[in-house]
This record gives structure tokens, sequence and C-alpha cells, in this order.
């Protein structure tokens, strides 16, 4: 009962904080936008709250499995976006894009609770270092792929010469690039440290029996669009829209690994 | 009678530059002439804001009226012996009273500037508010009014949309490059051609730190025009190698097809490897093929989009003045309440101390023959008369505060004078009539 109400309270306080900042986005009315972020921070706190709740009846550490990956990825998606933008509040308004995608990530966590058990051998001291590293990248690439969005709306804009409200409140193209491109050029090497970890983790405990389940398929296609995305910035000078477009076919991608997954653990497989 | 605020002076809507910089006020001049002002008795209070587009002379008179056409004449002799003589008397306007603290919050909140919504007036109306403060010309209503003034400009630039957008066409460009590139300092900005706008559109760009590279058929148009708006001159041959480094390109050349052909630019856009461009094209016949702006990370303006776009600001801070007026009608109504509640202030005095006089000296009278009495006791009867004089005056007061500012009002503090005997000896002799009126005699009848 009081891990489905602080799930409710939390999916609550994403959803209000997700519709004031589309209400500043879209109206740019400031008087409730202002209450964006007090509700963003309400929503961490029950998220964290239901994030501990959460552990402390289940034997297995996070990211074992789908539902638990989608819950703590979701704080840390937040977090990340609270750290990026701290004292930017030019980027506050990235929010409207940033919030959707915590909101559909903790909402699918509900979905797919499948118990996966992870064998005693595979709790290494790398363990820990592996999941908070791989949420990080993880976080990285939504915000790579939110800048990335605002990025393609803005210049669609610019290059139609609509220049209303909602051109004025996104942040300049320049800005959004280089946000896109920060984010993916942290996010490429902490992903990168992740599937090694991980796969040294697997190889420790079940040497033979490594495989590819959810979690991992999902990091290994991230891995490959994104690192594709910053060769291609850094090697050919992709850049602007075609490496926004670029940022978010990785993330579709990401989305398709992760909805796929869903699905199947909400169908009991 | 109390103080009213007077507003008497000249600005754009009335009268012609040549004047208005005839009668405008050195910062180094202001203390003198207000000294000149409130010394000679024009007015009780003052402060001049002279800027480029207005001359105002802002002050406090009991009889706003006669004050107003002192300060009109004031204005007129500074122009005698010169060729406005004369000239000066039909473009100089007076607001007084509840008017003059409407256009104090107006023109504090730009909305009588020449362009709606510009932010320097505010900064002028503050220095003009601070030299005549230094210069000890300012009291309690012009201080209030003032301060109001800079609170209101405040909440109409946060609650409306009067500031947003750029009303120029430079402005607009300069607006759009910051859009695109964020921070300008070292962008680099070519001016191709010499036209007026096009070297207005630079000077913003450049004003904003970018670094301005002048291109022109004519080398020394070129070298001038760098020399005016702080940039280099570069070879019109250069101009290729210079688009490849540029990134705002301002065309502004009279020559009669495109100069940024489709040819040229699919080279350069080649050769930037995707960097963003902002060409702002502002020639008529056009120096841009139209198709460059299909081009990937390439954003082309031309002059017309450039004029929508000033003109839809134009519109939209226009439509922003409108809640902007009905924010200052609020905030007037709240001022005239306050400086009324001013002239009422010294009868609730009067009446209160005359009460509490009486009471005091009636509890001196008694003490003595109440015995020996505990600090207690004591303090509980100092106590008790006080309750007595606040539960009988709270009714006549009230009745005051609400008839305050209405028709009713100055009867009923003249009424209350006389009753609560609180009129000075010399002013009683010409105490107003109270059924003169005929309110009372009318409330008397129903």
């Amino acid at each position: 009962m009081l891990i489905l109400t602080h799930f409710a309270m939390t999916a609550l306080f994403y959803g209000v904080a997700c519709g004031l900042f589309f209400v500043t986005l879209s109206r740019g009315h400031e008087g409730l936008g202002r209450h964006a972020f007090p509700a963003l921070l309400a929503g961490v706190m029950s998220h964290v709250v239901y994030v501990a709740v959460d552990l402390m009846g289940d034997d297995t550490p996070p990211m074992s499995d789908i539902h638990s990956t989608l819950t703590v990825l979701s704080l840390g998606i937040v977090l990340a976006f609270l750290f990026a933008t701290w004292r930017k509040p030019a980027m506050a308004i990235l929010g409207a894009f940033v919030t959707p995608v915590v909101l559909v990530f903790f909402l699918a966590s509900s979905l797919g609770r499948s118990v996966a058990h992870v064998p005693a051998g595979v709790r290494s001291a790398l363990l820990p270092i592996h999941i908070v590293v791989n949420i990080a990248g993880f976080a990285a690439f939504a915000l790579s792929f939110a800048a990335a969005l605002a990025y393609v709306v803005q210049e669609r804009l610019l290059k139609q010469k609509r220049l209303g409200g909602i051109f004025q409140r996104l942040p300049p193209l320049h800005v959004l690039d280089t946000f896109g491109l920060r984010a993916t050029s942290i996010g490429v090497p902490l992903l990168t440290f992740s599937i090694i970890s991980g796969v040294l983790i697997a190889v420790r405990s079940q040497p033979g029996l490594a495989s590819l389940g959810a979690t991992q398929l999902f990091a290994v296609v991230a891995w490959l669009v994104f690192a594709g995305v910053l060769l291609l910035r850094l090697a050919i000078g992709w850049r602007g829209r075609r490496a926004a477009l670029g940022t978010i076919l990785g993330f579709v991608c990401v989305l398709a690994v992760l909805v796929g997954y869903v699905a199947r653990a909400g169908g009991g497989a | 009678m109390s103080d009213e605020i007077v507003v008497v002076g000249l600005s754009h809507h009335t009268a012609p530059i040549a004047l208005r910089e005839r009668l405008s006020v050195e910062p180094e001049r202001l203390a003198t002439q207000l000294g000149e002002l409130v010394g000679s008795g024009l007015v009780a209070e003052g402060v001049i804001v002279s800027t480029c587009n207005r001359v105002e002379v802002y002050g406090t008179a009991d009889d706003p009226k006669s004050a107003a056409e002192k300060v009109r004449a004031f204005l007129e002799h500074q122009c005698e012996g010169t060729e406005f003589a004369g000239q000066v008397g039909p473009t100089v306007y007076a607001r007084r009273g509840e008017a003059a603290v409407r256009h104090t919050f107006r023109v504090a909140a730009s909305l009588d500037s020449l362009v709606v919504g510009e932010p320097q007036i505010l900064g002028q109306v503050k220095e003009a508010y601070e030299a005549a403060s230094s210069a000890g010309t300012v009291g309690t209503l012009l201080g209030r009014a003032f301060t109001r003034a800079f609170a209101v400009a405040k909440r109409v630039r946060s609650e409306t949309e009067i500031a947003a957008g750029t009303v120029s066409v430079s402005s607009v460009a300069s607006a759009l490059a910051r859009k695109i590139f964020g921070d300008l300092r070292g962008r680099r900005v070519i001016l191709l051609g010499a036209g007026e706008m096009g070297e207005a559109a630079a000077k913003a760009l450049a004003g904003d730190d970018a670094a301005l590279t002048v291109i022109n058929r004519s080398p020394e148009k070129a070298e001038r025009v760098a020399g005016e708006c702080g940039g280099r001159a570069a070879d019109y041959m250069q101009l290729a190698e210079e688009l490849h480094r540029a990134d705002v390109v301002i065309t502004s050349t009279s020559a009669p097809g495109y100069v940024l052909t489709t040819e040229l630019m699919k080279g350069v856009a080649k050769a930037r490897r995707g960097l963003p461009l902002f060409l702002i094209d502002i020639a008529v016949p056009r120096d841009v093929d139209p198709r460059v702006g299909d081009f990937e990370n390439v954003f082309l303006y031309d002059v017309d989009d450039l004029q929508q776009v000033a003109q839809e600001n134009l519109a939209q801070r226009k439509r922003a003045a409108e809640s902007a007026e009905r924010i200052i009608e609020m905030e007037v109504a709240e001022f005239e309440a306050w400086r009324r509640s001013l002239a009422l202030t010294p009868t609730i005095v009067a009446m209160r101390q005359r009460y509490q006089a009486i009471v005091k000296a009636e509890l001196e009278r008694t003490l003595p023959r109440l015995g020996d009495l505990s600090a207690k006791e004591r303090k509980a009867l100092d106590k008790m008369a006080g309750a007595v004089v606040n539960k009988l005056l709270h009714a006549p007061m009230t009745e005051l505060k609400a008839t305050n500012g209405t028709a009713e009002g100055p009867i009923m503090v003249a009424a209350a004078q006389r009753l609560f005997g609180t009129l000075e000896p010399a002013a009683a002799h010409d105490r107003p009539s109270l059924v003169s009126d005929g309110l009372v005699a009318e409330k008397t009848k129903a």
C-alpha cells in the first residue's frame, strides 16, 4: 500500500511538473512556470522514498530487471537535468522535453515487474559502480535527446520565420547544440565503461553463460547509436539539425528496445 | 487645501526636437534649475526629467492650476531672446492631480515613450529623481509618487509583454543573431555593401562585441564604413574566403542581381562543414538568391522578413500596453487613496490627542481620591481609559475614512472638526458651512 501511494504521488508530481513546463513553453505563463521546479523537486523526493521502499522490499539490486531499471533511470534523468540546468535559468525550459521522458519511463516501470534474481556470484564490488555509471550514461543521453528535440523545433521555427513565443522562450540554437554535444560526450564514455564492466561481471560470475539480456541489449543499442553520432560530430563535422536528428533517432532506438522488453515483462515472459 | 502633484512640460508628442534640445537641462545644471523652481516658490517640491524626448517639471502645490501657469511661464522664459521665443506656450502641456500621477506612472513605465516599452526611460527618470533628492527638492508627495512609479514600471515590465521583442530592423537582426549563436562576442560579422540600414545592423551587432569585416567593391568606402562601425575592411576578391569563416553576413549592396548565388553558397556551405550561417539581406533588389535559405544550417532573412518581425513586435507591444494601462489605473487609484488619507491624518491625530488629553486630565483629578493604588491597578486604569478613547473614536473615524475621497469627504472632515472641537482658533473663523453644501440638509431630510 505504502509503495503504491509513493508511486502515485511521484507520478502525480512529475505529471504536474510536466504540465507546468509545457504551459510555460507554449503560453509563456511565468506565474505558473515558477511552480514547475518545486513540483519536480517534490517528485524527486517522493521518487527517492519510493525507490528506497522498493529496494527494501526486494532482494534484487537496482537495474536487475526492466522495472527497477526504469524506476532508477527515471530518477537519474531528473537528477541529471537538475544538475545540468543548475543556475542556468535559460535552460530550465528544457524541462518541457525532459519531464515527459521521465514520466513515461516512470509509468512504464510499473508495467514490467518481472523478478530477475541476481546470482550471488554477480554481486561483486564492481556492481554498484557499474549500476551508477550506467544510470549516469543513460541520463546523459536523455538530456541530449531533450536538447536535440528542442533544437529541431527551434530550427524549424527559425527557418519558417515563425518567431513567436515558443521561439523566444527556447534557448539559442548554438546553446542547444553545445548542450547536446556535451551530454553525448559525457554519455558515451560512461556507457562504454558500463558495458565493459557489465561484461566483466557477467563473465566472472558465469563463464561461458554470458548472454545479452534485456538491459544489456538496451545498453548496446544506445551505445552504438550515440557513439556513432559523436563520431560523426567529431570526424566529419555533423552539427545542428543533422546531429540533432541523429540523437533523436538514437533515443528512439533505445525507446524501441525498452518498449519491447516492457511488453515482454508485462506479458509475463 | 492639500497639496497636489502637477506636471508641466513638453515631449516628442508636442514639440519638435530643436525646441526640446533648447529646453533640455544638462545633469550639471539640474540642481540650479531645481533650486530656482522651488526657491522662488513656483512649486513646493520639484523634479526635472530631461531626456532627448521630453523636458518635464514635476512639482507639488496647494494651488496646482496657478503653479502650472507659473512653471509654463518659467519654461517660456528659458527661450526668451532665442528663435523659439513665443513658440513654447502651445507645445507645453500641464497635468494636475490624478492626471499628473497617471502621467508620472505612464512615463516611468515607458507607455509615453516614442518607442513604447523601451527600457532607457526608467533609468532616466530614476536619475532625475536622484538628482532632485540630492538637491533636497523632493518631499513626501513627490517622493512617494516616484518610488511608486518605479514599482509600477517594474510591475508593468514583468506582468505584460510591453518590452517583448525588438521593433527596429537592425535590432531585430541583432536579436535573431543572438537566438542562433547565443553570445555574439567574437562572432564574425561581414557587412557586404554599404547601405544605410546595413550599416545600422552592423553597428548593432558590433555593439554586441562581434568582430566586423566590411567588404565593398570600393576599398575606400569599405575603409570609411569600417572606421565608422569599429571593424576592419577586406578586399572584395576575398569574399568567398571571408564567407567560409563568417557567422553573420549582412548584404546591402546596390547590385542589380544576386551577389550571393546558389553556386557560390554551395561551395561556401561545403567548406563550412555544417557551421550555421545567418544571412541578412537588406538590399533591394535582393543580394542573396532566396534558394540559399533552403541550405542546411543557413538562415536567410530579407528586409521584408525583418520588417514584418519588427511590426509584429510593435503590435504585440501595443496589445501589452492595454494591459499596462489597466495596471496604471489600479496604481493611480491606490496612490490617490493614499494622498487623500494624508489630508485626513491631521484631523484624526487631533481627535485622538484631544480625547487622550481629556482622559488624562480626568484620571489625574480622580486618582488622588482613590487612595494608594498599586502599579498594576494604575496600569489597568490607564488601559481602560485608552480603550474608552479607542471605542468612542472608532465609529467617527471609520466613517471619516469611508467617506474620504468622496464628495462627502470634506464635509465629514469639517463636521468632525467642529463636533470634536479640534479646529485651530484661527481656522475656526472660516470653517466651511455644512448646510450650504446641501448634502447635510438632504441627509437630514432623508
